[in-house]
């Protein structure tokens, strides 16, 4: 119940600040009340830039184009007799469909690609406003009209700063319930670690496309509401300098989080009007604090103001510690009757090197299976196969009879397959527990999206999923983490989130792509401990890849071996290691006649 | 036709402004992974060096061509040291954006310093123009197109085959690699970004003339150097010299064909075509490197 009340606070808090600042607007005079309206539709913006942003790290310069598609869009309408807040509601459809047309070109391309192709959205828009001129008016700009909303028509400052405020209270919740719940953290995810996203079927670009989308929305939302209180509206005072400086509103207030775009974007709006003594200086004064700030205070002003007073969390230390691991509870194996993995003369080609060439394997189910061979040998690339990461060029694999190989990456998760990576691959922002839920698997959009209300109203189905994480994090030993962000874990304790990750999808079959690499001895004892105990006790079939031989061999029911993409030996370790050709391709010695 | 070429001359010598330009913030990019928004920011304090030189100080233009480049990569070169420093280990995003602002504040603090209109700049080679049949060259046009892509040649061999430049592109491919084999972090990303500071700022020498200097120099000119440099690939050199010439000669055509205003479209639209239908530029570097 707390937490439900928690969560709806966090949710509610942007729209508290605005209410409140409608409050302090009644004490104060005209030209306050014009620019604290102003500040309210800016955090509105800045809200919907932090997602895009300050969350999913693009680097967006249409934000100006946005803002004129919602001024320019809900002006028209209006002048042609629409009600004010029907032209809002249009232009905010406008806003959605033009963050799609952005998004769905942009989304592959990252870094300064992403800034340009977003620069050339935004040249076009201002060029096309000021060449259709028999309708918005060209560079000597439209003319607004005072909004009429229910009868009553806006003219003054206070009525005014009273629409936006209603406004900005009402539209602010759906976008940070969005950033607090299940997308927000997502998008968080793969703005850190891509590749561990997709392994979990989160669709990095269409996440991208939808925080497009929103933040678009939002954008054109504060443009329309601004649009009446500016009189004139041109394409000029839309300009790449606009979005240039909306841009910096999220990494001036701190990038990741919600509080940051809304303060960065007020503190932008509202820092010029205290330069007003030295206007000319203003975008001076401006850059010159987004350039030092980006360089010697990276985590913007609310993550520095947070460190400040919650200093470094003590629990910081102890995440180092080396957890230990109960023994194996003597539970009884599954049968090793079924086949778990069927692999057939399957071949990965890159270019003209054949990484695998005509494997076949077949997995008991509950068993640990070991792949060992030198550099090169085609490990990876086998459970890169497996697991989707890499098109096969010919053979099958299947998982209890269900072909694998046609199925995209996400659609494995849900058919049991799950895996962790040789480099490991969390999201160090997130906390330890958000990093296993998102193993869970349910990342398609519509769900996404139904989970973050899930989240925000702190359901039954959103608690259990954090009881399901909770408790892969115990059975790796890390439950006292869980609220912590991943970066502060030790590497073998961010090796064993991934296994955390991993299991708690219930899956049937888990690639682990060197799971002790880069792993102290000690530590290696207790994950050898702790994957023995989860194979026993979950009955979970488990592909092992690592070159720490012993490990390996000590672990595994039964062992293959792989050298320049072909299988040099299979069988049970004690088998495998007598094996001459394995003798050969280790160590080099003749193979007796 | 002779209408033809002459155009096709006239776009060559912008052509020939943004390649030049283009080479500087490839060369970086390659040095140091820094794709540097500011860069435009340089050519045009390179342009205004050239102001000051030949018209404030009256001093032989021919030397503006030596002093002021090399002004400006000592500038280019003091900014990395004192202020961008502690970005050498931050991610894309940050750099990226700090670059941004970072062009923003050289064009603001110009603007506040000389806020006049745009100050003009005379041509290095005065005189009646070159006839070839029916198509006329003038000598700026002649000089400049010349000048700016000798430069950009010699700026490719240099990053190619001198030391100094191997030891630039050793940095790029590995930095604990070339650390290792006692290349000094400071020193290299010192030499790359001097480097692309001396090309930008005979970029804005050559470009002062024809373009004026004025604070909208900065972004014109970065916005004309990362097309080129998108079309030619990003991390080739010469696929920059090419992007420039491509996008000079297409936006002259444009203007001279269609409209003043379809100049600035066709560069964005030259961009976004590249970028959808050829990510990986017109003249990639490496071509098939998985094999």
């Amino acid at each position: 119940m707390s937490d439900r009340i928690a969560m709806l606070t966090k949710s509610f808090a942007p729209s508290c600040l605005i209410a409140l600042l409608l409050v302090g607007g009644f004490w104060v005079g005209p030209y306050p009340q014009y620019v604290i309206a102003f500040t309210m539709t800016s955090i509105v913006a800045g809200a919907g830039l932090a997602m895009l942003v300050g969350y999913a790290r693009c680097i967006t310069l249409a934000s100006g184009a946005m803002l004129a598609i919602g001024a320019y869009s809900s002006a028209l309408l209006a002048l042609n007799g629409v009600p004010f807040l029907w032209a809002l509601l249009a232009a905010v459809a406008f806003g959605l469909v033009a963050g799609l047309l952005l998004g769905v070109p942009s989304v592959r391309f990252r870094s300064h690609n992403l800034a340009m192709v977003t620069l050339v959205f935004q040249a076009v828009v201002i060029l096309l406003i000021r060449e259709f001129k028999t309708l918005t008016g060209g560079a000597e700009g439209l003319r607004t009209l005072n909004p009429n909303v229910f009868g009553i028509s806006i003219s003054s400052d206070v009525q005014y700063l009273v629409l936006i405020a209603l406004a900005a209270i009402a539209v602010l919740p759906l976008i940070s319930g969005l950033l607090l719940g299940a997308f927000g953290k997502n998008l968080r995810a793969l703005a850190s670690n891509e590749v561990g996203s997709r392994a979990f079927g989160i669709s990095v670009e269409k996440h991208l496309i939808v925080a497009f989308v929103i933040s678009s929305g939002a954008l054109a939302f504060a443009g329309a509401l601004n649009a009446p209180r500016q009189r004139i509206i041109d394409p000029d005072s839309f300009g790449i300098i606009l979005s240039i400086f909306s841009l910096a509103g999220p990494i001036v207030g701190g990038l990741g989080s919600l509080w940051g775009g809304i303060v960065g974007a007020a503190t932008m709006r509202l820092l010029p009007e205290f330069l007003r003594p030295v206007a000319d200086y203003t975008e001076l004064v401006l850059s010159s604090m987004v350039v030092l700030t980006i360089i010697f205070m990276p985590k913007g002003i609310v993550g520095t103001a947070l460190s400040l007073v919650f200093g470094r969390k003590a629990v910081a230390r102890t995440a180092l510690t080396i957890r230990s691991t109960s023994a194996a509870t003597p539970a009884i194996r599954p049968s090793q009757s079924e086949t778990a993995l069927v692999v057939e003369n399957l071949s990965v080609s890159y270019g003209a090197v054949k990484a695998v060439d005509d494997v076949s394997i077949a997995i008991p189910a509950g068993s640990i299976f070991g792949l060992m061979g030198p550099n090169g040998a085609g490990k990876t690339t086998l459970l890169n196969a497996v697991s989707g990461f890499v098109t096969p060029r010919q053979g099958g694999a299947s998982l209890f009879g269900k072909p694998l190989l046609k199925m995209p990456i996400h659609h494995r998760i849900g058919n049991g397959v799950s895996r962790t990576f040789q480099q490991v691959a969390i999201f160090p922002t997130l906390s330890c527990r958000d990093n296993v839920i998102i193993g869970l698997g349910h990342n398609s959009i519509p769900a996404v999206l139904a989970r973050s209300v899930a989240d925000v109203l702190s359901t039954r189905r959103s608690q259990e999923e954090a009881r399901q994480a909770n408790e892969a994090l115990e059975s790796v030993g890390l439950r006292e983490f869980a609220d912590l962000p991943a970066k502060l874990l030790s590497l073998g304790n961010q090796r064993r989130l991934e296994i955390a990750r991993a299991i708690v999808s219930r899956p049937k079959l888990i690639l682990l792509d060197e799971p002790v690499s880069g792993v102290s001895d000690e530590e290696i004892e207790t994950i050898a401990k702790l994957l023995r105990r989860l194979n026993r006790e979950l009955g979970v079939t488990m592909m092992i890849v690592e070159h720490n031989i012993s490990f390996l061999l000590s672990l595994s029911d039964y062992v293959t071996v792989l050298g320049q993409g072909r299988v040099l030996a299979q069988g049970t370790p004690d088998v495998v290691v007598r094996s001459q050709e394995v003798r050969h391709a280790y160590f080099g010695e003749e193979r007796s006649a | 036709m002779s209408e033809f070429i002459m155009l096709l001359l006239g776009g060559l010598k912008f052509g020939a402004i943004y390649s030049l330009a283009a080479v500087g913030l490839i060369a970086l990019h390659k040095a140091t992974k820094v794709v540097n928004f500011a860069h435009g920011g340089l050519v045009m304090l390179g342009a205004f060096g050239a102001y000051l030189w030949i018209v404030e100080l009256g001093y032989p233009y021919w030397l503006a061509y030596l002093i002021v480049p090399l002004i400006i990569g000592v500038f280019a070169a003091t900014l990395e040291f004192t202020l961008l420093r502690p970005l050498r280990r931050a991610d894309l995003f940050a750099t990226i954006t700090a670059t941004i602002f970072l062009g923003i504040v050289l064009s603001e603090a110009y603007r506040m310093a000389y806020n006049v209109e745009i100050l003009a700049v005379p041509v290095f080679w005065k005189g009646s123009p070159f006839f070839l049949g029916d198509v006329i060259v003038t000598r700026d046009q002649f000089w400049v197109s010349a000048g700016a892509l000798i430069a950009g040649g010699i700026s490719i061999a240099f990053f190619r085959y001198a030391p100094a430049g191997r030891s630039m592109r050793a940095m790029a491919s590995n930095v604990r690699g070339a650390q290792l084999c006692g290349y000094s972090m400071d020193q290299m990303t010192g030499l790359a970004w001097f480097f692309a500071g001396v090309l930008a700022g005979l970029a804005g020498v050559f470009a002062a003339p024809s373009k004026g200097v004025s604070p909208e120099l900065a972004v014109s000119i970065i916005s004309a150097a990362f097309v080129a440099a998108v079309v030619g690939g990003f991390d080739s050199l010469l696929g920059a010299i090419l992007g420039g010439l491509i996008l000079g000669i297409t936006e002259t055509f444009a203007a001279a064909y269609v409209s003043s205003s379809a100049k600035g479209a066709v560069s964005f639209l030259l961009l976004f075509v590249v970028l959808l239908w050829r990510p990986e530029g017109l003249f990639p570097e490496r071509a098939g490197r998985n094999v």
